[in-house]
């Protein structure tokens, strides 16, 4: 079977339906999607307010990790279907989507919640992409605290 | 001698104040050298060089890799994606 694999750094909004679209087969009947959006009023922890995020990525090995991640999804859950693993950089501003990660499968009971969250995860793991973070107080870099082990 | 290329994102980017640099470094030097060398030679970047993370020709590299002729090296923070 050639199952899509959809993986891309983009500048340009997020399109939903069609990423959904481009996943979707003849035998798919589950999508799970994960969207992440910029936060703009934080109260977990540290409350702060969020102006804009700011998204930059070492775009080539970031398309090459997020491949790499949709291979360990396969690996993992051999019944996911199709996957796009999709984040955009730039400016991006309260409720402006930043990332989707989407699974599909022939039933939800497949595990393609989880496959959508390992996605996820392990971008944030491995993935090379960073976001200044720009409120009313200032700016700062996030830093994330994952140290990738060789072979990832 | 071997000519590779160094890119720098976020934190390391601000603190290089360059986005890349050309650098001529001695044949079979190791990451742990290269940290050691940008240390002595970029001041500012010395204290980066603790917790950051280095790649060779786009796979994450450790301190024991030789860092083969005309490489990609990148260094950068502990990826925030998402």
């Amino acid at each position: 079977m050639n199952f899509p694999t959809i993986f891309s750094i983009t500048e340009d909004e997020i399109d939903l339906n069609d990423l959904l679209a481009r996943i979707t087969l003849t035998s798919t009947g589950a999508a799970a999607i994960f969207a992440g959006m910029v936060r703009g009023e934080t109260t977990r922890g540290d409350a702060h307010e969020t102006e804009y995020l700011e998204y930059e990525a070492y775009i080539p090995m970031a398309e090459a990790k997020m491949k790499q991640v949709a291979e360990e999804i396969r690996a993992k859950w051999s019944v996911i279907e199709g996957i796009a693993i999709v984040q955009r950089i730039g400016k991006l501003y309260p409720k402006t989507p930043t990332v989707l990660i989407a699974c599909t499968a022939a039933h939800r009971d497949t595990g393609v919640f989880e496959a959508a969250r390992y996605g996820i995860d392990r971008l944030k793991e491995i993935v090379p992409i960073w976001k200044k973070e720009v409120s009313p107080n200032g700016e700062f870099w996030v830093e994330g605290d994952y140290i990738p082990k060789a072979g990832e | 001698m071997n000519r590779v290329k160094l890119l720098f994102f976020a934190t390391l980017r601000d603190r290089a104040g360059t986005k890349s640099m050309e650098l001529d470094i001695p044949s079979e030097l190791t990451v742990q050298g290269l940290k050691d060398k940008i240390s002595d030679e970029y001041p500012n970047l010395k204290e980066s060089m603790s917790s950051v993370l280095i790649t060779i020709n786009r796979e994450y590299a450790f301190d024991e890799a030789v860092i083969p002729l005309n490489a990609e090296l990148a260094m950068f923070p502990p990826v925030s994606g998402g």
